[in-house]
């Protein structure tokens, strides 16, 4: 089981316990976000991403959602007592993170111009609403990410 | 002083609208097997003969809803959103409203809908032709309503690259269970990617563990 992210290679991660781990938690994130016209991760972010981009895009994705998202909505999980979905997403997020970082060289632009377009999407949200909104986006990154998925 | 009553009656009308009166309508859900996407709900406890439901539907992410055709003002409680909802990939909300005979609206949203993560399999159909000294089982490709572009209509196993299928012997009171890949011919055990959700099987195996 492995993630192949173009040049970098993720080893020890299992997909299925991520989604597993979402899925218990969707039906109460999702109802949160009642906004069904703005998508964060949207088709113009992640559709037809290329090998060479998906490494630096994976990596900003990731990062953003540890320092941001999970970082400031922690005391909405302790609320709806989701503890240990959120750890299992968290720290499997901060592993891949990690590993990517070893292999990364240098920016590529393509994929930071997604990344950027999915922070704006986020930024042009009032704060609770979108860390909502990205939290019940977690099931559409981790779809993207079972393509760069190998069992 | 007519106009300020017309404001306030507007505006109490408005928030009537606004509210929604859940009692006319509950539980819209999809219900997907083989990529079949069916959308269903209930009437709500304060339901009354001469409700009619209509039927929304768009993309996560879309501010527009669509009209579902041969859904507008129906009394039966489904809606088959098969063709509108074919992207794997992708994510849907359904809209459901109902009106009651006095007019009063109700609607309510599904969940985010994705075929690909809510989809379950159903098994296969297989012909069974009995020899001298064995059993030819014969599985045949369960063909989905999804089509790729050019129009090829894709089958359970073009979709799942990994699918493979689970054949229960039973020989007495013995049970052999054996895993073979399409298009091989040892015998078969219905297993999906692990992000799919668990099949119904006409003879569900012993040990229903996914990996």
């Amino acid at each position: 089981q492995e993630f192949q992210f173009g040049p970098c290679r993720v080893e020890g991660v299992a997909l299925p316990r991520l989604l597993e781990a979402f899925r218990t938690v969707k039906e109460t994130m999702q109802i949160q976000d009642n906004i069904t016209s703005v998508r964060l991760l949207q088709r113009e972010v992640l559709q037809d991403v290329s090998d060479a981009e998906s490494c630096y895009l994976v990596h900003d994705l990731l990062k953003f959602y540890l320092s941001t998202v999970f970082k400031n909505y922690s005391h909405k999980i302790a609320e709806f007592k989701m503890l240990p979905s959120f750890s299992t997403l968290a720290n499997n997020f901060l592993f891949i993170v990690s590993k990517l970082q070893l292999s990364m060289s240098r920016l590529n632009d393509s994929a930071h111009r997604r990344f950027l377009l999915f922070k704006s999407t986020f930024k042009q949200l009032e704060m609770e609403t979108a860390l909502s909104k990205a939290f019940g986006e977690v099931d559409i990154l981790l779809t993207w990410m079972g393509k760069f998925y190998r069992l | 002083m007519k106009t300020l009553l017309t404001i306030l009656a507007v505006g109490s009308l408005a928030a009537h609208i606004a509210e929604d009166s859940s009692g006319l309508l509950q539980h819209p859900k999809f219900q997907s097997s083989n990529f079949e996407n069916i959308l269903s709900w209930d009437s709500g406890l304060e339901s009354i003969p001469g409700t009619v439901y209509s039927v929304d539907y768009k993309k996560y992410g879309e501010t527009q809803w669509l009209a579902k055709e041969g859904c507008q003002e129906i009394t039966r409680k489904s809606c088959n959103l098969t063709m509108e909802t074919g992207d794997l990939n992708e994510f849907y909300y359904a809209r459901v409203t109902a009106i009651s005979a006095e007019g009063l609206p109700s609607t309510k949203v599904t969940e985010r809908f994705n075929p690909l993560r809510h989809t379950t399999i159903k098994p296969p159909d297989v012909t069974c032709i009995p020899k001298m000294r064995s059993i030819q089982m014969i599985v045949h490709p369960s063909l989905t309503p999804v089509h790729t572009g050019d129009g090829h209509q894709l089958t359970l196993e073009e979709i799942f690259h990994d699918l493979f299928y689970s054949l229960e012997l039973q020989i007495n009171d013995t049970y052999q269970m054996v895993n073979v890949s399409p298009g091989s011919r040892a015998p078969i055990r219905l297993c999906s990617p692990p992000w799919v959700r668990p099949p119904h099987a006409a003879s569900p195996p012993p040990d229903r563990t996914w990996t």
